[in-house]
């Protein structure tokens, strides 16, 4: 029951709460250049929570064995060359780079993966599958996973970072897909000339962005609703 | 000593996953091999690249795919033009035939000071939106002049002159967006047999007075037009231009004559007898914006 309600909330977190174009403002660029129509912003926010997930998953197995401060790998390889006690150094400086890479190469495989067996999923991806390789929200949840495994008593475990990168995922699908509803409405319009098209655009985000707003303790008043089960 | 570990862990470490990342998605690579016809590549290399979307499919490489599998015909691409026409039927094996690029036509030609029954229209200013209001003006058929073609061209081959969108042939590309943008329906593709082409510049469907209330220049029906050439038949009240039937080396210099409302016009590229002709015509000033504002006059006086 404690493991479901920490899994619930993290979900609410980061649906909704910190959701990752609104609150962090992190994967503006496809927020802005796909949303034009509901069925490509909806596509493309199903594959960035797909490629997230799979991305989010791999860094958190390079962090967990290797990257963190007192990981097993680096702690062998100090015991193998002679060193006693606990490793000093930590590899968490290769995160970025780890994670580009990672990131990079699983969008490729995936990609090929699809293409050879799903053909009509890789024709709905069409580009964006390999555009997310370059998506910062990807990039950013491998990072936060990172950040929740660098202390050794409080290790994130895997299925915690499974669902938070699923449920920022969705957060990503549900705010483009709105974005794309409201610029859509938004055609009908008259907006003052210099506002249109990318103005407009960062208006609509900025207000979405403080409505989402109104979601900021929706976390504690939740944990505090959900404590009695614990 | 740490450092040194350190750093050759961390040299290891990324060595070893890129050798491992390549080597994966080398063997990927070859596992998940997807054949693709040589005819895809071939005709997407023959093809602009514009992804204009004219000839119905999402991209350039969609329509590659279309008519390397069949489905689609090889000269639905606007933008490439009869070369690219050739060069697709060469990969295809098949005849480029009577394969022609297509631009689009205003069928409407009447300005401001030509319509009647203009009231004012001070609604959004898109054709779609007047269109459905009604009442803007008395023609129900023509152009409105509010410039959703323009604003659909992405090749600023249109432009609206006094209230009246005009195309100029020698950069419109025949993606058709043009005509999928106007909610009168007014914009039609012609194939380009020649340099100039007959079009008719109307699209009024009523006959006689009912187009005379409206329009000063508009087709009346007369048929005029029809008893004189094989290739032009009614369609109602408006005459329609067979362009199968269209001959190259044909003289509508009579047909043009005959026509009491000149509605039959030709549209291309001038010839440079054409060139001569207006040569000392005025022709109107084109007018600078000037984006200087009345601020700019204004002494500030803070």
């Amino acid at each position: 029951m404690d493991t479901f309600i920490t899994l619930l909330l993290l979900v609410v977190s980061w649906a909704l709460i910190n959701n990752v174009l609104l609150h962090y403002f992190v994967g503006a660029c496809p927020f802005l250049g796909v949303s034009k129509r509901v069925g490509t912003a909806f596509g493309m926010g199903m594959a960035v929570t797909f490629v997230m997930t799979i991305a989010s998953m791999l860094s958190w197995i390079f962090t967990y064995f290797i990257l963190r401060p007192h990981a097993p790998v680096p702690q062998w390889v100090w015991e193998l060359s002679g060193g006693a006690g606990d490793a000093p150094f930590d590899l968490t400086v290769l995160s970025y780079l780890l994670y580009i890479f990672v990131i990079a190469a699983s969008v490729q495989f995936v990609e090929m993966y699809v293409r050879k067996n799903f053909p009509s999923l890789y024709k709905a991806f069409g580009v964006f599958l390999p555009l997310i390789t370059t998506n910062c929200a990807i990039l950013f949840i491998c990072l936060e996973i990172s950040k929740r495994l660098q202390d050794p008593l409080k290790l994130m475990p895997i299925y915690e970072a499974l669902t938070m990168a699923v449920a920022a995922g969705f957060g990503f699908a549900i705010a483009i897909t709105l974005m794309a509803g409201i610029r859509e409405e938004l055609e009908l319009c008259d907006v003052p000339k210099p506002l249109r098209g990318a103005g407009i655009a960062l208006i609509v985000a900025g207000i979405m962005a403080m409505a989402f707003m109104g979601f900021a303790g929706v976390e504690s008043g939740l944990e505090r609703a959900l404590s009695q089960f614990r | 000593m740490e450092t040194a570990v350190a750093l050759l862990l961390a040299a290891v470490v990324v060595a070893l996953l890129a050798v491992a990342g390549g080597w994966i998605l080398g063997w990927a690579n070859r596992k998940f091999a997807v054949e693709v016809d040589p005819k895809v590549t071939q005709i997407n290399d023959a093809l602009p690249a514009a992804n204009c979307g004219g000839c119905g499919y999402v991209g350039c490489g969609e329509y590659a795919e279309a008519v390397a599998r069949g489905d689609a015909a090889i000269d639905l691409c606007g933008p490439g033009g009869s070369s690219c026409i050739a060069a697709i039927a060469q990969i295809m094996g098949v005849d480029a035939g009577g394969a022609l690029p297509y631009k689009a036509v205003v069928h409407c030609e009447a300005d401001r000071s030509q319509r009647l029954g203009l009231t004012e229209y001070n609604g959004e200013q898109t054709c779609a939106a007047a269109n459905l209001v009604g009442g803007v003006q008395g023609c129900t058929y023509g152009c409105l002049g509010l410039g959703d073609c323009q604003r659909a061209c992405e090749y600023d081959a249109i432009t609206i002159r006094n209230g009246v969108a005009v195309i100029d042939p020698i950069k419109c590309i025949g993606c058709k967006l043009c005509a999928a943008a106007c909610p009168r329906n007014i914009i039609s593709m012609v194939p380009f047999r020649q340099e100039k082409m007959l079009v008719i510049a109307c699209s009024n469907k009523d006959f006689g007075s009912d187009v005379k209330n409206v329009c000063k220049i508009g087709c009346i029906g007369c048929k005029a037009c029809t008893r004189m050439t094989s290739f032009i038949t009614m369609d109602g009240s408006l005459p329609t231009i067979d362009y199968e039937h269209y001959q190259d080396g044909m003289d509508f210099d009579p047909v043009l004559a005959k026509c009491p409302m000149h509605r039959l016009i030709l549209v291309g590229t001038p010839s440079p007898k054409d060139l001569a002709d207006t040569e000392g015509e005025s022709v109107p000033k084109v007018i600078e914006a000037q984006f200087e504002t009345t601020v700019d006059k204004t002494e500030w006086r803070g």
